[in-house]
């Protein structure tokens, strides 16, 4: 049965169409302990049947080395969402529920190759930019704020060469969440070092990442 | 299994400007409902919420008393339903914009001033503000608040699989709730102020009949222990004065609710737990301003009652728009 029923698969198709660049969904999956690996392929094959400007590649995060090198991957599963270039979005568990709405919203800034909604500030934030970021947006697919959250991550790092952009689903990657104790979200951390918890606004991100540098 | 659900917040339209005839303040239940009403009826409607649409109910994990769904639905997928039917009908949605002041300008006029400067008139303006929960002010709470304590088990549930959980109230949403983080941890005991449980029947037969659930009642919660995240908690026996001390890993808090009208005071009439007054009609008594839903005093919160409240409210604004046209 497909995952996606017809209204759902036509507001996506709607979303997707017209994308002035072709979005690859590039997805790496592990062959254990892997539960949902075969549900997000799945899911992202039929996303990309609705739109021609939406295609699917996948490997295996054990076996092909040389693409886990490109993309960076250290973990799986993993979706790497590409545009006319790899802007570092990257969507780790499975993107369902809320969730979904934060791949699509990442086909789509990857496609257009501009972020959705930034205000001029953060955007000259950006632009001056010269050090690595890594943005990491911790969620859980029945938290109702995280989308938001999310969704401003990918829209930094489409707009930013430096930025990069983890979206990770908590719940799938209980190492990593228990290395940043992360007991609520939507949490956002910066560099690693720097937390801001629950949907913040831009500028909030924007000052963590001063300290984070 | 799962769902695949498509929120548009990341993307949201401006709104058209202009005068609206009417601006609805909170995007739950009560406030949606209005909306779905006034926008079919032709009525240029522009709602605001702080937050994400779908207000309290959207943070349910199951309700089950809604009429029309025998199996019941989850908060989240109901909300999404009724702001979709707003969306429909042409409602503006206007998601993250916090209203911080309604100013009276002149009969037919009111202006709303919102957190990020910006100013909307309208004809009239409902507010379906709600409320939000209540904190238990004990030592820890704020501390610990993300790294154990939540106020959502729907959101941050799933993070405590296999986990040691408390959670204070065992009223309806604790209980409610309660039975949603069952399903992931390892144990759940619930800590009550009352010496008994005022939440439904069919809730308490759910949770005290489940093997991984524990109840102390009449305990009042004192504290809230941790080192980088929280290791425990700390309680007192009401009647004997005894203290109980409880590892656990995750807190999770449904000690009540309050409302956020203070940016209210000076213009309508609140009891004194900040609820608004209104008539039997559901108006404040300032010109073009009328209460719905939780917020409004003595009302009963359920999400039935927010979308009569929303219903009447849209009826009433249409015959109050119609008589400023004479
Ligand atoms: C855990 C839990 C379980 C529940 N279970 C049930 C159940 O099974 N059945 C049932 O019928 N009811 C249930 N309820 C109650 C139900 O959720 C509420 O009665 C209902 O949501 C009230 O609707 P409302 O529209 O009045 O307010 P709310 O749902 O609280 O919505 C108010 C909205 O206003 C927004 N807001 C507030 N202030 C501002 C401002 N200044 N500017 C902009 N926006 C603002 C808020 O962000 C919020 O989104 C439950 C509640 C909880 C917490």
């Amino acid at each position: 049965m497909a995952l996606l029923n017809d209204q759902i698969r036509d507001q996506v198709s709607e979303m997707l169409v017209d994308l002035p660049n072709v979005v690859r969904l590039v997805m790496f999956k592990k062959a254990e302990d892997c539960p949902y690996c075969s549900i997000i392929e799945e899911l992202i094959t039929e996303v990309a049947s609705t739109s021609d400007r939406v295609t699917v590649e996948v490997y295996d995060i054990e076996h092909d080395k040389e693409q886990v090198a490109a993309y960076g991957i250290d973990k799986a599963p993993v979706i790497a969402i590409v545009g006319a270039k790899d802007y570092g979005l990257r969507f780790f568990g499975i993107p369902a529920n809320y969730e979904f709405s934060t791949l699509l919203h990442g086909i789509q800034v990857a496609g257009a190759g501009e972020p959705a909604q930034l205000d001029a500030a953060t955007k000259s934030f950006l632009a001056g930019l010269n050090k690595p970021v890594h943005y990491e947006v911790f969620v859980t697919p029945t938290c109702p704020y995280c989308p938001g959250a999310a969704v401003l991550a990918f829209d930094m790092a489409v707009h930013s060469d430096y930025v990069k952009a983890d979206v990770v689903e908590a719940g799938e990657f209980p190492d990593l969440a228990g290395r940043y104790n992360v007991m609520g979200v939507p949490l956002n951390v910066l560099n690693h070092t720097q937390r801001v918890e629950g949907r913040a606004p831009a500028q909030m991100i924007v000052d963590a990442i001063k300290a984070s540098l | 299994m799962f769902e695949f659900k498509i929120d548009d917040s990341g993307q949201q339209q401006a709104p058209s400007g202009g005068l609206y005839d009417l601006a609805i303040v909170g995007a739950g239940p009560a406030g949606l409902s209005a909306a779905i009403y006034a926008s079919r009826d032709g009525i240029k409607t522009l709602v605001f919420d702080k937050s994400s649409a779908g207000g309290l109910a959207a943070t349910t994990d199951w309700i089950e008393n809604y009429p029309g769904f025998p199996e019941g639905i989850s908060g989240p997928d109901l909300m999404d339903r009724m702001q979709k039917q707003a969306e429909r009908f042409g409602a503006e949605l206007l998601e993250f914009e916090e209203v911080t002041q309604i100013e009276p300008v002149s009969k037919g006029h009111l202006r709303v001033h919102t957190a990020s400067a910006e100013v909307f008139d309208a004809k009239m303006v409902l507010l379906a503000l709600g409320s939000h929960p209540k904190k238990l002010n004990v030592p820890g709470e704020e501390e610990y608040y993300g790294r154990g304590v939540s106020y959502c088990a729907t959101c941050d549930g799933p993070l405590f699989r296999d986990k040691d959980v408390v959670i204070v109230g065992a009223g309806n949403s604790g209980l409610q709730e309660g039975l949603n983080v069952l399903n992931y941890a390892r144990s759940v005991t619930f800590i009550e102020f009352l010496p008994y449980s005022i939440a439904e029947k069919i809730l308490q037969e759910r949770t005290m009949n489940h093997p991984k659930s524990t109840f102390y009642f009449n305990h009042m919660l004192t504290e809230i222990k941790g080192d980088a995240v929280v290791t425990g908690v700390v309680m007192k026996n009401r009647e004997t004065g005894a203290v109980v001390e409880l590892p656990c890993d995750g807190v999770f808090i449904y000690v009540g609710y309050t409302p956020d009208t203070r940016f209210l005071e000076g213009l309508v009439e609140m009891n004194k737990w900040g609820y608004i007054k209104t008539d039997a009609q559901m108006w404040t008594g300032v010109e073009g301003l009328m209460a719905i839903g939780d917020v409004r005093a003595s009302n009963l919160a359920q999400v039935t009652v927010a979308v009569a409240d929303g219903t009447k409210a849209a009826i009433a604004a249409r015959e109050y728009l119609a008589e400023l046209e004479v």
